[in-house]
């Protein structure tokens, strides 16, 4: 590492929070810092992007986020030039970026956050600018490196190379290079082309081969280098193929990030949410952190009414103590309709007689093997057949379908109580009604989603699978209709399912954990060269051996693979909530959220705020707020 | 010979909710009973080699879920059946009531060549249990109505006629598979004859 007294500090800007680090110093990430960019003074003249943190006692705390902000804040000076001081204690602590290793980077977040990239779909390090934005930064990085916009992604600049300062007295068009001058420049940037295929964007490379193809003749090239010019085109032309099919693969979607889980909501956290009323203050961050670590389990019974929507989330303690007594009056209204049923009234009302007694036969084989169903004369399964009778009552259309039994089990067994259980359990089946349709066409329209979500993010097993008479995704039924409570464990259940519950981070994100898992078991599927029956008997036998942590991990890596992609379809926007094309161009126009019409999940009350040009919900917003605040 | 070839047989068992499909299943394929199954939800199958007049098939038995709107679905695990087993609870009458939809919507989503051929064994199981409510000559006058379909009453609990039973679903998707080579369009003979036909074939090929 070279030593600051040898650097001119061409650029800096402080309130710069480090989102994403390398391994080395992944423990300085979510610190503020300040960032700079830097010439050695010795004969190299190498330029380097070099972060330093705040020199303030940061821990990676999430508590401190807040505290940390303003601190920097007080400390902000902003300076455009001059030899900065050395700092020997921040030393370690320096992440330091060479001209050269950057291949790319992208701005986001409506220019407050920057990426960069090596060149192998590798991040080195993510900036968030918390005042201020990378505006200047950017202008500077453009005049300092060669760097062009990408064809896929107008945040994204391929750097074309940085080794050679001459780059800077180019012109911008490659067309107009002086290539028989500088047989270097041309060199590397064919070097570039077949090196980086990824950033290299077809658009320059058009406008090189424009220049090579169309006269080359009236060129002066000497022999070698008109030989090495024609040995490297027909170079490319051979790895043509291959280049595109691996620009296909990136085009369709992102690198994939990492979100680790963490840990559950505890009680300190619920009641540092709550008022003195006993109110929720911050629900978007109460969902957020069940979402990212699920619920401690001492908590569960108090917050699984919340988030089935059995105590609305904006009640006080006095609110919700005077719900319990009418919903109490309400149940026992309706369990007394069919209680009070007489032999003959039974007799004349076949449909009544079959719902009941198809609940007494699934009650006798739900979950016997809990301690708190075994036995005989088991007095919780009269509860559970208690409720799935008043269920009934309470929403004849539907009545009882196989599986609910499934969905009530895990939620009598933790709150014990009757009528909490049934409220809660109508909320449960309000999230999943269409799952139960008769005509089983929520099921269908599941089952199709899932697939089109596959043939985005793996289309090669969604390939597979259309060849091998599985493209109806079947196997997939048992997952979807009980949400995965036959392959998982209770405690594994009762995790994922508070987690699914907080709607986060989008809709039908319980499509994603089964992208996620056929896609980790994509190459068993197409190894054994496994058909319709066989791919049904590996996935029925998944039943617990799944990993609920590293599917929620990775599906929710899928879903910003595919939020980032720049080719989605509205066929895929519609599956999971996001806003449609449509509505993002006309934002300009008019102030109205795509959400708002269809505000369900968002019941939040932030004001909608735009990023990149896509209005985004006070979910979205809290939800991204959380995972910076949480570990990036 | 045609005996040396592995032969699969597929098997689908069919019948109301809770008239005992997958501990039939889990009866003859493990020989276990328990009474902590749960319901079937989508379909599972158990396979199982045996031996019918010296020839060695295996067969592949297919546990669906009972309750009626889940019956679309069968078409994905129907197709290519050699046999269908309906099975009812002799002690719930309702269940025998059914059969008739059963039968019918198989043959629906299946569709096989000729219907009125296709093999059917009913099951009237859960004989250990009292009262009976449909008695065996109830439930063979369905059968003879229904072109002679075999009867068999079983207790999966008691393993009672189970094993017996099995064996006559092997032999009749068997004798089924050998009377009619083409039970579906997509017989596997069927794509055999083209390979030796494309290859130049050898001697057994035919002369058309």
């Amino acid at each position: 590492m070279e030593d600051c007294e040898d650097c001119e500090e061409i650029f800096s800007q402080d309130g710069v929070l480090l989102k994403q680090a390398p391994a080395t110093h992944i423990t300085f990430v979510n610190t503020i810092g300040t960032l700079y960019i830097s010439e050695s003074l010795n004969s190299n003249k190498k330029r380097f992007i070099e972060w330093k943190p705040n020199d303030i006692t940061v821990d990676s705390d999430i508590q401190d986020q807040e505290w940390a902000v303003v601190n920097t804040i007080q400390k902000r000076t902003r300076t455009l030039s001059g030899n900065y001081p050395p700092d020997y204690q921040n030393r370690i602590k320096c992440i330091k970026l060479n001209f050269e290793d950057i291949k790319s980077f992208r701005i986001a977040n409506k220019s407050r956050q920057i990426s960069f990239y090596d060149g192998k779909a590798d991040c080195l390090c993510i900036f968030g600018f918390q005042h201020g934005s990378s505006d200047v930064l950017l202008s500077i990085l453009k005049r300092m490196l060669r760097v062009s916009v990408s064809k896929r992604d107008k945040h994204l600049y391929i750097v074309y190379d940085a080794n050679f300062p001459e780059f800077q007295q180019l012109d911008r068009s490659f067309a107009e290079l002086n290539i028989q001058h500088d047989s270097r420049t041309l060199w590397s940037v064919f070097k570039n082309l077949k090196d980086h295929p990824y950033e290299t964007t077809f658009e320059a490379f058009s406008k090189v081969t424009d220049y090579v193809y169309r006269s080359p003749e009236q060129r002066d090239l000497d022999d070698v280098d008109r030989e090495n010019l024609n040995r490297s085109i027909s170079e490319y032309e051979n790895t043509t193929t291959h280049s595109q099919g691996d620009y296909e693969v990136v085009a369709k979607v992102p690198e994939r990030k990492d979100f680790p889980r963490l840990r559950p909501l505890s009680l300190e956290q619920w009641k540092g949410h709550m008022n003195s009323e006993g109110k929720i203050e911050d629900v978007e961050s109460v969902r957020n952190l069940i979402f990212r670590g699920g619920v401690t389990p001492c908590l569960r019974s108090e917050v699984w009414k919340f988030l089935l929507d059995y105590y609305p989330w904006s009640s006080t303690e006095l609110e919700r103590q005077k719900l319990l007594a009418s919903k109490s009056d309400e149940y026992y209204n309706m369990k007394l309709q069919w209680k009070r049923m007489t032999k003959t009234q039974e007799d004349n009302f076949t449909d009544y007689r079959e719902r009941k007694s198809l609940i007494e036969k699934d009650v006798n084989r739900t979950d016997r093997t809990l301690d708190f169903y075994a036995g005989d004369n088991n007095a919780n399964l009269q509860t559970l057949n208690d409720i799935l009778m008043t269920y009934i009552m309470y929403n004849f259309d539907l009545g009882y379908v196989q599986g609910m039994s499934d969905l009530l089990s895990p939620i009598l067994m933790l709150l014990e109580s009757e009528v909490d259980s049934f409220w809660c359990f109508v909320g449960f089946m309000n999230k999943v009604i269409r799952n139960f349709d008769i005509d089983q066409a929520g099921m269908k329209d599941q089952l199709s989603n899932l697939h089109t979500l596959l043939a985005f993010v793996n289309p090669q097993l969604a390939n597979y699978l259309d060849t091998h008479d599985s493209g109806n995704m079947f196997f997939c039924f048992r997952w979807l209709l009980v949400w995965f409570k036959r392959e998982l464990s209770l405690e594994d259940v009762m995790r994922f399912w508070e987690v699914l519950w907080t709607g986060y981070p989008c809709e039908n994100f319980h499509l994603l954990v089964c992208v996620a898992i056929l896609e980790t078991e994509k190459p068993n599927i197409i190894q054994n060269n496994y058909g319709f029956t066989e791919i049904l008997k590996h996935v029925n036998d998944l039943n617990g051996k799944l990993d609920m942590a590293v599917m929620l991990n990775k599906a929710e890596g899928i879903f910003y693979q595919i939020k980032e992609s720049d080719h989605l379809t509205d066929n895929i926007r519609l599956i999971l909530g996001l806003p449609l094309l449509q509505s993002q161009t006309s934002y300009g126009s008019h102030e109205q959220s795509p959400f708002e019409d269809s505000a369900e999940l968002s019941n939040g009350t932030q004001p909608c705020c735009s990023v990149d040009n896509v209005r985004i919900s006070p979910d979205e917003v809290a939800y991204e707020r959380s995972i910076n605040s949480s570990f990036l | 010979m045609a005996s040396r070839k592995k032969t699969l047989l597929k098997v689908i068992i069919l019948g109301d909710s809770s008239v005992g499909k997958t501990s039939l299943m889990n009866q003859y394929v493990n020989r276990k009973f328990s009474n902590q199954y749960k319901a079937t939800i989508g379909a599972d199958f158990l396979t199982k080699e045996l031996t019918v007049d010296d020839r060695t098939v295996t067969m592949q038995i297919w546990d669906t879920a009972g309750q009626e709107r889940f019956q679309s679905l069968g078409v994905a695990f129907y197709r290519g059946a050699d046999c269908c087993v309906l099975v009812f609870d002799v002690t719930a009458p309702n269940t025998f009531k059914s059969l008739d939809s059963w039968r019918d919507e198989f043959l629906i989503q299946a569709s096989p060549r000729e219907p009125e051929n296709f093999p059917f064994v009913l099951l009237g199981n859960k004989v250990d249990l009292e009262p009976r409510a449909i008695s065996a000559k109830r439930a063979q006058q369905w059968c003879q109505s229904k072109n002679n379909i075999p009867y068999f009453e079983t207790s999966a609990k008691e393993g009672l006629n189970v094993e017996q039973a099995f064996l006559a679903i092997a032999k009749n998707a068997l004798a089924q598979q050998n009377s009619t080579v083409d039970l579906y369009n997509e017989f596997p003979d069927q794509i055999k004859l083209t390979n030796t036909q494309k290859s130049g074939g050898n001697g057994d090929s035919c002369a058309c």
